[in-house]
């Protein structure tokens, strides 16, 4: 029987030629491993010596490995500071946009009020908008308001987020009024209602957007390195850009080992909530 | 009622300082030359017939359209690929390993892959012309060749950006009802016909929303030409965000950015209205 199923699902498959299954599934186990191989190079050069590095053959499984350049990094950087700073800014920008997304979204999803549906489509068009369009003015409103320099030049601008209000409203159209119902007979005002029951049943999209909030921040490169000058504020993608010194020199294993201790956590966490995090992307995609 | 508006306000209020105050703020200094220091001087539509000159500006936004173009067939193909390749009965851990293997360069910042592949690509201690070379092929030096380096840097895009395209695609064709298949099958349908008449025509929306975000994402990179090539050689990896950048902050040309960004925003507004108008012909909500 389950036999059976297997084989008419084998057949049902859509157009791929006819190979046979097992050199299409090792084509795309090595396709797998190719992806993975520049990270791993870098994670490998990182804990080299600064003889073997950047050697010809490359080397993937080292003799002997060094800590020095993790070491260097302390004292070329202020890691942790960076560290600090990125923790912060992101923190905050994904707080604040998964506020202002929740009761926007939820203001366009179950209030009637005048000019609502053509506030939202204006807040739609915003997603047409790229950030070099905006770049020049908002540079000058921030020198302006005298934060150049300063985390909230970053934080400030990113924690409106249209494409979090457009996801959250979506997601909460489709949860049934009627679970509100007898809430609003025990006299629950809206607010309640969002906190205790529309964001609870919500909880995979919010966290969905939380965790895609917080990675963009985390990697942004180009507001930090516009409004960021002082080492001690800035975050770590700009740290590891500054630390792109001489080719084959110290500074360049310095960087490896830098951005292994930025990519290594991330990596880990990645492998243990691929499932969710890749899923939470399709279902987001397929509502966009 | 009011309360409508209460729950709106932090959203619309950095709505209006950060997205539509800047916007309109575009516009109008575009009309201006301005250096941010002295005074503002109005200069019409300078700005913008000075954009018909400028070379490298033209340069720009060539490069931009190249970069998209070639990121968008790319990804959509190879995506699709991919996603048909991996949506077939096989090992749950292998399905696993794909999955994260071809989407987890997504998670590394642009700036450390700028990183990352400016050494991977080096021709005297990178990995990736070592092994061209040890294939057989003459590799060029991929990031100071100015016929390589713009397809290096598509290169580069499609091993951090692909496995998005292929997640979506993926989850497009996981829904695609069996069914459709089957009865397909019935009536003597092969694959190529089943791939164009079904898997296509239902996985259109995905297909399509895959192709806009391709496309929006695409014309806002900076990171790699900024960090990799610097534009270089010769503008010819320019892209137009770091023109407008350097325009803006180097040259101190605030009026004159702006226009440049204008002009950037009106053609992607057009180029987007375009693709949902032949949008309307290909595809198909339920």
């Amino acid at each position: 029987m389950i036999e059976r199923t297997d084989r008419s699902r084998a057949r049902s498959r859509p157009c791929l030629g006819r190979l046979p299954d097992w050199t299409l599934n090792l084509g795309l186990a090595l396709l797998g491993l190719l992806m993975l191989a520049p990270v791993f190079w870098v994670f490998i050069t990182s804990i080299l010596t600064t003889d073997d590095a950047f050697n010809l053959p490359p080397v993937w499984l080292p003799s002997r490995t060094t800590f020095a350049h993790y070491r260097e990094v302390f004292d070329l950087l202020p890691f942790w500071t960076m560290v600090g700073n990125s923790l912060k800014i992101s923190g905050i920008i994904t707080l604040g946009a998964v506020a202002t997304s929740t009761l926007a979204a939820y203001a366009f999803a179950r209030l009637r009020f005048p000019g609502r549906d053509l506030l939202f489509v204006l807040l739609l068009s915003a997603l047409m908008v790229p950030q070099q369009v905006t770049v020049i003015p908002t540079f000058i409103l921030i020198r302006n308001l005298g934060l150049l320099d300063t985390h909230e030049a970053i934080y400030l601008p990113a924690i409106i987020n249209v494409f979090g209000i457009f996801l959250l409203r979506q997601f909460f159209l489709s949860i049934p009024r009627e679970l509100e119902d007898s809430a609003r007979l025990d006299g629950a005002g809206h607010l309640r209602i969002l906190l205790q029951i529309i964001v609870p049943l919500s909880a995979p999209a919010i966290s969905a957007l939380a965790i895609f909030v917080f990675q963009a921040a985390w990697n942004d490169f180009f507001w930090p390195n516009l409004f960021l000058t002082s080492p001690e504020k800035m975050t770590l993608p700009l740290g590891l850009v500054s630390l792109k010194g001489q080719y084959g020199g110290g500074s360049a294993l310095a960087l490896f080992a830098a951005m292994s201790m930025v990519a290594l956590p991330i990596l880990v966490l990645f492998a243990f909530t691929q499932r969710f995090l890749t899923e939470s992307i399709a279902t987001t995609g397929l509502k966009g | 009622m009011l309360y409508g508006y209460a729950l709106l306000s932090p959203a619309l209020v950095l709505f209006l300082v950060f997205i539509a105050g800047p916007l309109l703020a575009a516009i109008g200094l575009s009309f201006y030359s301005w250096d941010l220091f002295s005074a503002r001087e109005f200069v019409g539509l300078q700005n913008y017939r000075d954009l018909g000159q400028d070379d490298t500006a033209r340069q720009a936004i060539r490069n931009s359209f190249v970069f998209a173009f070639g990121s968008i067939v790319l990804h959509l193909g190879l995506g699709l690929l991919l996603a048909l390749a991996v949506n077939r009965p096989m090992h749950g851990a292998l399905r696993y390993f794909l999955r994260t293997a071809y989407f987890f360069p997504l998670l590394i910042s642009w700036a450390s892959v700028s990183l990352i592949w400016l050494y991977a690509l080096n021709p005297n201690f990178g990995f990736f012309n070592y092994y061209l070379q040890q294939l057989g092929f003459q590799p060029p030096n991929w990031l100071v060749d100015k016929t390589w380096a713009m397809a290096a840097l598509l290169g580069v895009d499609l091993w951090r950006t692909l496995g998005f395209t292929f997640i979506i695609l993926l989850a497009g064709l996981q829904g695609v009802p069996r069914s459709l298949y089957e009865a397909a099958m019935l009536d003597g349908a092969g694959p190529a016909r089943r791939f164009v008449t079904i898997t296509v025509p239902m996985i259109s929306p995905t297909l399509f929303f895959a192709l806009i975000l391709n496309f929006i994402g695409a014309f806002q990179i900076f990171e790699p030409m900024f960090i990799m090539t610097n534009g270089g050689p010769a503008d010819s990896t320019r892209s137009l965000v770091q023109h407008i950048f350097e325009t803006g902050f180097r040259s101190f040309e605030m009026g004159y950015a702006s226009a440049m960004a204008i002009v950037v925003f009106v053609v992607i507004m057009i180029a987007t209205l375009i693709q949902f108008g032949l949008g309307r012909s290909w595809v198909h909500y339920d």
